[in-house]
């Protein structure tokens, strides 16, 4: 990854926060961010994903932990001495300024010239497609013209790092559609580093370089949206980006190679390198497979037979609900038309298979 | 039934507001009387008494005390109570909970008590009869209200928008001059225009530490009532309502009394 490479623009370092709840609200969190990269803090709500932006903002004090920026740790520095740009859900404008004042108000702090204020507001009204409204006040824009105020207002400082939190969730859901690019497109265009907070992973997985999943506080994993769906490294990851089968399985380690097994049937044969490494011959392993990687073939066939309870035509797709001999039970989604799709018949049995390089092994 | 209900419902709310504004009518009216006595209906109409009232030496003296110390009473409750309420609001420290219950302790015990205590302590001080201890007194009764309100509109503005300001580079005190005062606007009218009604008609706390030498205008007209009643009475009554009803129309105009509150 050409810009996991880059050195850290920001780094941040064993980062805590702890309230004295159960556990810390943020535990230990370290992650590089590079130059120009446009990194989704993702996770559901109460991971501790908010905790870390404000913290990055200078809005929350961390227990512990460095947050480095430009080779320096910010953490002591207050909010109005750290240069970033924040955007929330609710975009805090100010209702009694006008959109340009609104947008000039950092320039103003930072007593930046009248001539050059206006150019540079000029500027980022229009790198936000909203040329032309710097007269109107906040309560007379839409909600997706506010969020775009806000980015306006964010952007223009050239801020070290532009934080959004949330940016998103107050849109309806066309026009969320639209912002999606729209941020992401400014983004490219000015170049700032972006930490983006959400906890919708479809927004994460259209809009970022890489993306950061959280937990109760822990980082779960970190990488590219490809690397998060396609190698989750921890059941976690698994289960909260897409959809995801997980199959409790027993290993045993033959001369013909690790050979995985549920409720006496062969699963499809693991790679030695993807088993957990402290897994032995009769470890409990859950291996986790995507609906859309799930082979179906008539009953005679190789693979864990199963029996098909439900099959459901969701447009592009046939969702089916397989249960295999012993309960466990299993979503694949079908390409409608196809063979696979003939045999899915409510009731009838049929034989499961997928690629080894679309299993992962976790841990059971 | 919906339509039964919806009469007798209509016919309550008519009896409340008769309840409530019967007696105001009834002084409205007789403030119009010729009689040279409180009576209703007055056997004969003119406007002699508004002349007499505005020519009463006592009374106007009165109003103009009272007017000067509900303006003074007014700029201090705001000027204690904004950093009262922003620190009970946004700051946390220890014991704000019970700060927070204490200060509308006033508004709870007798304005009896509060009078004779008032009393007690400014008469030592040589506070009694003087501009400085009405004021303080009125204080007592007006910043409980101001602070409460403030607390309310302090609090439904939220933190996002002030919090926006300080990453854009905005210190404290400028976060709190650019964007806070300006969105308080409401608020600190409507505690203002409270704190200058509760002050103009304050008179239980003010009945203890006037003097011959210092009398607001309730007091005048509460001392007046005591010996004589002519329509006088009823002219200074109606002329008191108008003016509370005219700072609640200047609230309501500037800013619109539901959102003065906070709703």
């Amino acid at each position: 990854m050409s810009l996991a490479s880059t050195p850290a623009h920001i780094r941040i370092d064993k980062l805590t926060f702890d309230y004295g709840g159960e556990r810390p609200a943020v535990d230990t969190l370290s992650f590089d961010i590079a130059k120009g990269e446009f990194i989704g803090l993702l996770g559901p709500s109460g991971c501790g994903k908010s905790t870390t932006l404000r913290m990055v903002a200078g809005l929350l004090a961390p227990t512990s932990g460095q947050i480095i920026m430009g080779g320096e740790d910010i953490v002591s520095r207050p909010p109005w001495e750290r240069n970033l740009g924040l955007v929330f859900q609710s975009y805090a404008l100010f209702p009694h300024m006008t959109v340009a004042q609104n947008v000039a108000f950092g320039l103003r702090l930072r007593k930046v010239g009248k001539e050059e204020s206006a150019a540079r507001v000029a500027e980022a009204l229009r790198a936000v497609r909203l040329e032309g409204f710097g007269n109107r006040r906040p309560a007379e824009l839409s909600g997706g013209q506010q969020q775009r105020v806000a980015i306006a207002r964010a952007i223009v400082i050239e801020p070290e790092i532009l934080l959004l939190d949330e940016p998103l969730s107050n849109l309806d859901a066309r026009l969320r559609d639209e912002m999606r690019f729209e941020i992401r497109d400014i983004q490219s265009r000015t170049g700032i580093t972006t930490l983006f907070v959400t906890h919708d992973q479809q927004e994460a997985l259209t809009m970022c370089d890489r993306i950061a999943v959280m937990n109760g506080g822990k980082l779960e994993q970190i990488g590219t949206p490809v690397e998060i769906y396609d190698k989750p490294a921890t059941p976690f990851v698994a289960g909260f980006i897409g959809r995801a089968n997980s199959v409790p399985a027993t290993l045993s380690l033959g001369t013909g190679g690790p050979r995985l097994d549920h409720e006496g049937q062969a699963l499809p044969a693991p790679d030695l390198q993807e088993l957990p490494a402290d897994a032995g011959d009769g470890a409990k392993l859950a291996a986790m497979v995507r609906p859309h990687a799930i082979q179906l073939s008539r009953p005679d066939g190789d693979g864990l037979t199963a029996r098909v309870n439900r099959s459901v035509f969701v447009g592009s797709v046939i969702e089916v609900e397989l249960e295999l001999a012993g309960g466990q039970k299993l979503v694949a989604e079908l390409r409608p038309g196809s063979e696979e799709a003939q045999l899915a018949q409510p009731g009838a049995d049929v034989a499961l298979t997928w690629r080894t390089t679309d299993m992962r092994i976790f841990a059971a | 039934m919906t339509k039964f209900l919806s009469f007798i419902s209509r016919t309550y709310v008519t009896l409340v507001f008769c309840i409530v504004f019967m007696p105001m009518a009834i002084i409205l009216v007789i403030s119009f009387s010729a009689d040279s006595y409180l009576s209703f209906p007055p056997s004969g109409w003119s406007l002699k008494w508004y002349g007499t009232v505005l020519g009463n030496t006592s009374f106007m003296q009165g109003f103009r005390n009272s007017a000067i110390i509900a303006v003074i009473v007014a700029a201090l409750s705001l000027a204690l109570g904004l950093p009262a309420a922003y620190a009970l609001v946004r700051l946390d420290f220890p014991g704000r909970a019970l700060i927070r219950s204490l200060v509308i302790a006033p508004l709870v015990l007798p304005a009896m008590m509060l009078g004779l205590g008032i009393l007690m302590v400014f008469t030592p001080a040589g506070l009694v009869a003087t501009y400085p201890g009405l004021v303080l007194a009125h204080l007592v009764m007006t910043l409980p209200f101001s602070i409460r309100i403030l607390q309310t509109s302090l609090s439904n503005l939220g933190t996002d928008v002030d919090e926006a300001a300080m990453t854009l580079g905005a210190r404290p005190l400028q976060v709190f001059m650019q964007i806070t005062l300006p969105r308080l606007t409401p608020g600190v009218i409507a505690s203002s225009a409270i704190a200058l009604i509760l002050s103009f008609d304050e008179i239980v706390l003010s009945l203890f530490i006037v003097g011959p030498r210092l009398q607001t205008l309730p007091v005048a007209l509460y001392r007046y009532v005591d010996e004589r009643t002519d329509p006088m009475v009823a002219v200074l009554a109606v002329l008191m309502i108008a003016l509370s009803l005219a700072i609640v129309l200047v609230v309501e105009r500037s800013v619109g009394f539901a959102k003065a509150f906070g709703r």
